[in-house]
């Protein structure tokens, strides 16, 4: 079962990777020399005034050494010295193999990004995050298990994803932050110049022209290099071990670990789109239209960021990277051990309840009754989910009408109030399910098995 | 007037130029004529008009080739308005050969007009014929819509009677025809999809079938020996309520259908999709799965081997794994 962490052709393929981040870097050193100035050097070397670009240099020669590394040190990969350590990997594995801490992180991530933004959203900061990440991709891919999972032909459209994902956030708040700034000035914003505007033809046409060709030729390769992913006959009695969603939908599998497949597959997709088409007509903040801003719209774009960035790109990134064999959670540089142990055992609410709370057997229907007395009967055993359930679709919205959302409610008016509302919870009712299976074990609030409704 | 000259235009200077008659008449040929959106030449409407304008113009020099405009004021859209248009061309008294040039677009246009009904125009001209009001060009005028206007309506009845009855039916009968090809067309498609639905041969395996001995089926085992060709799994345990009991399981994970994978260490069937987890009875305990697993038909049959029958389900949650239908006790046989 022993892989080889390193092999010479992988050495050597991440010769060229570290040759590209190199040639990257030499070009941003220039940019660096013309356009970032002097900083001092600490007093313990001599305070010198030194070009910013020189740190950058410096880095760029130890890409330089690790390409020559790589380049010429393929021939014995056992006694290679340039893998990750261990003790890291470890670490690695146990901040992201439980999906509690993984959502934790990536909802810490999303505050980052939105508490932090005047300083992440820079030139400077941007090309440190960028670099971070190719340099992280690069050692792991040192790892065979962290090979297997993102150098499957199925998963690399995913790590080109989590770049281009990146980069647009990236960018949206370097926009966003510049109009914030002129804003608060007094100046309008930036889109409002019309220095932006370009001619239809020749200007747009030749660029779409040329993105086109750039980007077929871009297919073209990556239908060559990569062997499509395809797999044995399908069987109706046999299923792949992971059986993974197509990967824009692992978010929806995710959700289906935590919610009945009606709610999971119907009602909570349904209602995304549906809710999408309702932001405008929510929406009641005219500022921010046509261009870049935060802080005018900054309810309005941190809910929408909290939907995507945790709750559908993280889950994608979950489903993707970390859910192996048995839809058990793995760490990038875990194994994926078929026999791989977690112990769960899942609860419903109605027997938290009746058995734990009251210490009583739960009420039974009556399999000899009639209709409405076993329904009747169910219903009792689940009133305290149902309440539940009820009370955080119906009541929870006049609470929050009267407390956080005061102003809301007031701009809004009943019917958009409670839409809005709705919305904000039933986007909330997946992570909140999440927190309660982690905490509780909960299985269902409300278990129907009988009618398949289970909630 | 820096206007393009058009055909009305030359048409007018022509006659200003061409015609002997006063400087009223040609002044107001040449207004009607700068109209620029002059009815098209051609249409009953025109040819009324001409007719009109020459009468209203008292001109007889016969210069019925040129296309005056003024039918806008008129604007005639119905027969009757064509009729009445005849008719106040006779309050004029035009030439005998505007007369004539006009005859046979007239007779055009009456035949047109016949079908709707226009003999009270027609009784009123013979009426004024009779009373000697009108000269004798005129007369020939009024006379020529009369004569086809009591045709028209003859010889096309001789030959719809003659030709039109032979293409109707032949034209009903196609159609018929057509349409009932279609339709057993249709019912062919639809009888051959029935029976689609009803092969000769079934090549999926029969719902009942024998599976061997129960002494095969060990205490505390569970035999994936079925689960490739036949979807089940057998269990013999005595976890469920105490008792010895050898029953099949149906290999559909009770949450959203896949396959679950037996796995032997952790003595638990676990779902590859959403993770759902089921004890060796069947029972789920982890994941999302709602229920447990579905029992199907087991008993012995009469030669001793055990038989499932695929055909029936046993749920626990509605107590139907009390059902005898649903197990083999192992202490029976």
């Amino acid at each position: 079962m022993h892989h080889p962490n390193l092999t010479s052709s992988v050495i050597f393929g991440l010769g060229f990777l570290y040759l590209v981040q190199l040639v990257m870097n030499f070009f941003w050193t220039i940019r660096s020399l013309k356009n970032d100035g002097h900083c001092r050097l600490p007093s313990l070397f001599g305070g010198a005034e030194v070009p910013v670009a020189m740190w950058w240099g410096l880095y760029t020669a130890v890409l330089a050494m690790l390409t020559i590394a790589h380049f010429t040190g393929y021939s014995s990969p056992d006694s290679f010295l340039i893998v990750l350590p261990d003790w890291f990997k470890g670490l690695v594995d146990v901040a992201v193999s439980d999906p509690k801490w993984f959502f934790t992180e990536t909802v810490l991530v999303f505050g980052a990004i939105i508490l932090l933004r005047r300083q992440l959203a820079t030139d400077t900061a941007g090309w440190i995050l960028l670099n971070a990440s190719t340099v992280f991709l690069s050692l792991s891919l040192t790892d065979w298990d962290f090979r297997q999972i993102v150098g499957k032909p199925d998963n690399v459209p995913i790590v080109g994803m989590l770049f281009i994902v990146g980069f647009f956030t990236w960018l949206s708040f370097k926009k966003a932050n510049e109009n914030d700034s002129r804003l608060e000035q007094g100046l309008g914003p930036l889109e409002g110049e019309d220095n932006e505007k370009v001619l239809v033809w020749p200007d747009l046409v030749y660029t779409e022209l040329i993105v086109m060709i750039g980007l077929t030729a871009f297919l073209f390769f990556w239908g060559v290099c990569l062997e499509a992913p395809l797999e044995e006959p399908a069987s109706s009695v046999k299923t792949p071990n992971p059986s993974k969603a197509p990967w824009y939908f692992l978010g929806l599998q995710e959700m289906l670990v935590y919610y009945d497949p009606w709610l999971a597959g119907v009602v909570f997709p349904s209602t995304i789109l549906g809710g999408m088409m309702a932001l405008p007509y929510i929406d009641f903040n005219k500022k921010g239209n046509g261009y870049y801003t935060f802080n005018e719209r900054k309810f309005a774009i941190s809910v929408f960021l909290f939907g995507f960035l945790p709750l559908w790109v993280g889950m994608i990134v979950l489903g993707t990277f970390l859910r192996g064999p048995n839809w058990n959670m793995f760490g990038i540089y875990e194994y994926w051990d078929v026999h791989k142990l977690e112990a769960l055992n899942n609860v419903n609410l109605s027997e938290y309840f009746w058995l734990y709370g009251l210490g009583v057997s739960m009420p039974v229907p009556d399999a000899n009754g009639s209709f409405m007395s076993q329904v009747g009967t169910i219903v009792w055993r689940e009133s305290p989910g149902i309440v539940l359930t009820l009370g955080y679709l119906f009541l929870l919205p006049s609470v929050m009408a009267m407390t956080i959302f005061r102003n809301f409610a007031f701009r809004m008016g009943f019917f958009r109030f409670m839409v809005f509302a709705n919305l904000v919870l039933l986007m909330a009712a997946l992570p909140a399910k999440m927190v309660l299976r982690w905490l509780f074990n909960l299985k269902y609030l409300v278990a129907i098995p009988e009618y398949f409704i289970n909630i | 007037m820096a206007k393009k000259p058009n055909k009305d235009d030359i048409l007018s200077k022509i006659r200003k130029q061409g015609s002997g008659t006063s400087g009223g008449d040609a002044s107001a040929a040449d207004a009607a004529a700068e109209k620029p959106k002059a009815a098209p030449a051609g249409g009953p409407a025109d040819i009324m008009a001409k007719i009109r304008a020459q009468g209203a113009s008292g001109s007889s020099s016969g210069a019925a080739e040129e296309k005056p405009a003024a039918a806008k004021k008129a604007a005639p859209k119905s027969p009757a308005d064509i009729m009445a248009a005849i008719r106040s061309q006779g309050g004029g008294d035009a030439g005998a050969s505007a007369a004539k040039s006009a005859d046979a677009p007239v007779k055009k246009a009456a035949a047109a007009a016949a079908p709707a009904g226009d003999l009270p125009p027609v009784d009123e001209m013979l009426r004024q014929m009779k009373a000697g009001k009108v000269s004798g060009g005129e007369a020939a005028v009024a006379a020529a819509p009369a004569k086809p206007a009591l045709k028209v309506p003859v010889r096309p009845a001789k030959k719809s009677a003659a030709a039109g009855a032979s293409t109707r039916r032949g034209f009903v009968s196609w159609f018929a025809a057509a349409w009932v090809l279609l339709t057993v067309t249709s019912a062919t498609w639809v009888l051959g999809l029935a029976r689609f639905m009803f092969p000769n041969v079934i090549v999926e395996p029969p719902s009942q079938f024998k599976i061997g001995s129960p002494s095969d089926y060990p205490l505390g085992t569970v035999s994936t020996k079925w689960t490739a060709a036949r979807g089940i799994w057998v269990v013999h345990t005595d976890q469920y309520k105490g008792k010895s009991l050898i029953y099949a399981l149906a290999s559909v994970c009770t949450h959203l259908g896949c396959t679950p994978s037996w796995l032997e260490g952790e003595q638990k069937f676990k779902c590859p999709c959403h993770g759902s987890g089921f004890y060796m009875t069947g029972i789920n305990f982890e994941g999302p799965a709602p229920r447990p697993l579905e029992r199907v038909g087991l008993a012995v049959a009469p030669d001793g081997m055990l038989e499932v029958d695929k055909s029936v389900k046993f749920q626990e949650e509605k107590g139907q794994w009390e059902d005898a239908k649903s197990f083999v006790d192992a202490s029976l046989v």
